[in-house]
């Protein structure tokens, strides 16, 4: 997953937030094994209040692929399974949502078999049925859904699907039976992440009756606690209570505490942090503007929140074209590059942390390694990195033949990234070549990096997780198959296929499914044999920043989803 | 006259369709942005990509997108954002309209107030500072940028002095004056000032020399003769005469404004008029909304160009026959 403008960017707060940093979940209370407390009615009531300088695009959770939305969805809309309401690594776990229980596996993983829960309505109050989640995973290929060819794939029939949307009938992949509420999904090869996928919103259960297309701004009935009101992307967003709403799992779907959750629109960053200090609004969604950093981190202290994400930065790397289709090139930049100094340009150390690993720290499979620090190998990794190495990176450009070739890097043109750009260029220049730095609208770079017609040699882009496991980093962003040359869409932008690297990744996966700690240490193994070849250089892993009014209690942070909108109270 | 009218029309009609082509083709010429993998979602499938760009029909040639995109705007009425998918072009823009009006409406009333009162206060003063000062001020308020002005504002009345001064100051943002006019007038107030400080600079400046150019004039000097009160040569024949430069300095700021000239003001102040929707759709590449917003800008400046040019063809026949 990736997010949107980032214009974070300081070095007067971060003294300031050192201090506010520490308390980051102070304020929380949770249940000893991560969970949620029970609800507490005395706290529910009131109206909690969001702003953001834009909206996020098409309400429908089948098409919404963001995190800004994503965040509300968990207490909006269920799937059979869900990520558990909780704190730290308890928000990764998947729990049976409208499923009973978690599935049963038959057929050496190629078969799930669930139950879905009797007694649930929709916010409209239909009673949800097996009807609706068979018609649930075929509205995934009628609409389009970003994610139709890269999560539910292996979905019996999914491949016609894929051809023709408008006619997908998922009978043979998805087998309901009325009777017994059973359902039974068929998958064409097991899958190691399909827990996961089908508990991220684009899996979630709607009413059969949903539109066959993109229901843009008009909400669609939810299963959660809340429902969506209203949405006016120019303006507002409003969730009130689902009155049809009663708790069946306090891990998946808990009662929520405000009456009413609105999402207000256009507010510009600065302002929204003003608003938040004057008790206008409850929590801030936009990155700090860097002038505010050092207020909020003095005076409101105690209002802040700072949690790790997992996510990265990272600069692919072309390997398919010069300088970069040689080795040694990608290895230099990656023992030039001073990662401190692009935490500091990011905001800091308590918003960033250096890594040079490609699975970020808290995620399945992360090891803590670094092949490309002062005194390290890529062979002899160091524990973590510590400082550049320009002598040997001259070296390895020297060596390597590609001294004195031009190289364009093609960053966002928001402060954060070109400052980035411009630093990078002052590195590229010092170890022998000759950097521009290409500045193109946060909007289109993204998916202008990814088409080979752009000739993109190296760039600065980020990825967030969709959902806790190796795979999604390692096998998404350098597996073969997301490498499609001349599309926008080609996530691996870096070009780089090594088909005994995929061969690799395929067992990983299929260990995955038997024994998931083996599969996660070879997937660390993976790690370390990937960054060898270097067709990245990854920077640092951001931290998520949360500022919220005085008033505004019960904070809790999710590795998955962010945090928990629903839980906060007013009262 | 009747066939001036008509060719000024059709001229009319030629200039908004050319404006339409050029934006269209200039979104187009721009490397990278293509929306098809922008709407499609991060990492989509290469079929699902080929289906979003069947649906938008950007797989089809760039004259019968052009045709098909203006037949949603005009005939149909119901094209549809890139960026915020589902959400009507149409919609949007009529839901800024009133913020903008609001805000302009309310702007020109204060800045031609101040204007006038100032401007004739500056040229007609017995006292001697009176006149320095206010020329002084008024090019303060010139040389003040809108958005620093604004984000001033801000910081003393939501952040600074919000706690004791300023405590009746609401939130930034918009409040339909149908839903409730107080709230309406109070979120309003202070970027009525702000954006009315730079005209009111500019009128006073101007109104005052109109009036001193007016007052030497030969008109004037034979109703002093005939023995008229200075009170009454000032209002009656001197400001009256300096309105008519004021009116149509007014007739094209005023149209300049309501087309998305307070872009800055409605930035700073959160307000969701016409001027933060284009901002918002540049931004965000999101040419359905662009292609609106700039039809309608441009059909307020060409409308307001074609009216001017025929009263002045009513009032001079010379440019009939041009």
């Amino acid at each position: 997953m990736r997010r949107r403008s980032i214009v974070l960017n300081s070095l007067i707060g971060v003294a300031a937030l050192a201090a506010s940093a520490l308390i980051g979940g102070a304020s929380s209370q949770a249940a000893s094994d991560g969970g949620m407390a029970p609800f507490d009615p005395a706290h529910a009531g009131g109206t909690i209040k969001l702003v953001a300088n834009a909206a996020a695009g098409s309400l429908d959770p089948k098409i919404n692929y963001t995190g800004q939305y994503w965040e509300l969805y968990q207490a909006s809309y269920d799937g059979l399974l869900g990520f558990r309401y909780g704190d730290g690594k308890a928000s990764f776990q998947v729990v049976p949502d409208l499923a009973t229980a978690l599935p049963v596996m038959s057929n050496g993983g190629k078969t799930l078999t669930f139950t879905l829960r009797s007694g649930i309505k929709f916010s409209n109050g239909q009673p949800v049925t097996v009807a609706d989640v068979k018609a649930s995973f075929e509205r995934i290929f009628k609409v389009s859904s970003p994610t139709a060819g890269s999560f539910y794939n292996g979905i019996v029939g999914a491949t016609a699907c894929l051809a023709k949307p408008a006619t997908c009938k998922l009978d043979q992949g998805v087998v309901v039976d009325a009777k017994t509420n059973k359902i039974v999904i068929n998958l064409t090869a097991p899958d190691e992440t399909i827990i996961s996928k089908l508990a991220v919103p684009h899996a979630v259960i709607n009413p059969a009756s949903s539109p066959a297309k993109d229901a843009g701004t008009t909400p669609i009935p939810t299963t959660g606690a809340y429902m969506f009101k209203s949405y006016d992307p120019n303006k507002s967003l409003i969730m009130v209570r689902n009155p049809y709403f009663k708790e069946w799992s306090h891990d998946a779907q808990p009662s929520g505490y405000p009456d009413q959750i609105e999402y207000q629109f256009g507010v510009t960053p600065t302002a929204q942090v003003t608003a938040v200090e004057n008790n206008q609004a409850n929590w801030v969604y936009d990155p700090i503007p860097s002038d505010r950093l050092n207020e909020i981190g003095t005076k409101y202290a105690t209002q802040v929140h700072v949690n790790p994400l997992t996510a990265m930065w990272y600069l692919p790397m072309n390997v398919n074209i010069a300088p970069f289709n040689n080795v040694k090139a990608r290895q230099a930049v990656n023992y030039a590059i001073d990662r401190a100094a692009m935490v500091k340009i990011f905001g800091g150390s308590q918003l960033a942390a250096p890594v040079c690993s490609f699975l970020p720290p808290n995620f399945p499979g992360h090891v803590d390694y670094c092949g490309y620090t002062k005194g390290a190998t890529p062979d002899k990794p160091a524990k973590a990195w510590s400082a550049p190495d320009l002598e040997l990176a001259k070296k390895l450009v020297k060596d390597s033949g590609t001294a004195g070739q031009a190289v364009g890097i093609v960053v966002s043109d928001d402060d954060v990234n070109k400052q980035m750009g411009v630093y990078l260029q002052s590195v590229l220049n010092s170890i022998g070549y000759k950097a521009t730095v290409k500045p193109i609208s946060g909007n289109i770079q993204f998916t202008y990096i990814q088409n080979t017609k752009n000739k993109v040699q190296i760039s600065v882009t980020q990825w967030y997780q969709d959902y806790p496991a190796a795979s999604d980093f390692l096998n998404v962003l350098l597996g073969c198959a997301s490498f499609t040359p001349n599309s926008d869409s080609s996530i691996n932008m870096a070009g780089y296929c090594n088909k005994s690297f995929d061969a690799q990744m395929s067992k990983a996966m299929s260990l995955g499914l038997t024994d998931p700690t083996a599969a996660n240490k070879l997937w660390g193994q993976l790690d370390q044999q990937v960054m060898k070849d270097a067709p990245v250089a990854v920077a640092f892993t951001p931290k998520q920043l949360d500022f919220i009014s005085s008033g505004t209690k019960n904070y809790h942070f999710s590795l998955q989803y962010k945090m928990f909108v629903d839980q906060l109270q007013t009262k | 006259m009747i066939s001036f009218i008509a060719r000024r029309f059709s001229a009319m009609i030629f200039v908004l369709v050319s404006i339409s082509i050029l934006v269209f083709l200039i979104f187009f010429a721009t490397p990278g942005v293509d929306p098809a993998a922008r709407i499609a979602g991060r990492n989509a499938d290469q079929q699902t990509l080929m289906q979003v760009r069947h649906s938008f029909e950007l797989d089809k040639p760039l004259p019968i997108r052009y045709l098909s995109m203006m037949r949603h705007l005009f005939v149909a009425r119901d094209l549809t954002s890139y960026v915020n998918r589902g959400a009507k072009v149409l919609p949007q823009l009529s839901q800024a309209i009133p913020a903008t009006f609001s805000l302009v409406i309310g702007a020109a009333i204060i800045w031609l107030l101040f204007g006038l009162i100032f401007g004739v206060l500056a040229a007609s003063s017995k006292k001697k500072w009176l006149d320095p000062t206010i020329s002084f001020l008024g090019i303060v308020g010139v040389s003040l940028p809108v958005f620093w002005l604004g984000e001033v504002v801000n910081l003393l009345t939501q952040s600074k002095l919000h706690g004791s001064v300023f405590r009746w100051v609401p939130p930034l943002g918009y409040v339909g004056l149908s839903v409730d006019p107080w709230q309406w007038f109070l979120h309003l107030l202070l970027p009525w000032m702000t954006l009315a400080v730079l005209y009111a600079g500019i009128y006073v400046r101007v109104l005052r020399s109109e009036i001193l150019v007016v007052m030497s004039e030969d008109y004037i000097k034979t109703e002093r003769a005939k023995g008229a009160s200075e009170k009454r040569i000032l209002y009656k024949h001197a400001t009256r005469m300096s309105l008519i430069t004021i009116v149509s300095l007014f007739g094209l700021d005023f149209g300049a404004l309501v087309g998305g000239y307070a872009l800055l003001t409605e930035v700073v102040f959160g307000i969701q008029g016409v001027g933060k929707l284009t901002f918002d759709s540049l931004q965000n590449f999101d040419l359905p909304v662009i292609m609106a917003t700039v039809m309608y800008a441009s059909f307020f400046v060409v409308f307001m160009n074609a009216v001017v040019d025929v009263l002045y063809a009513v009032l001079d026949p010379r440019v009939r026959r041009a």
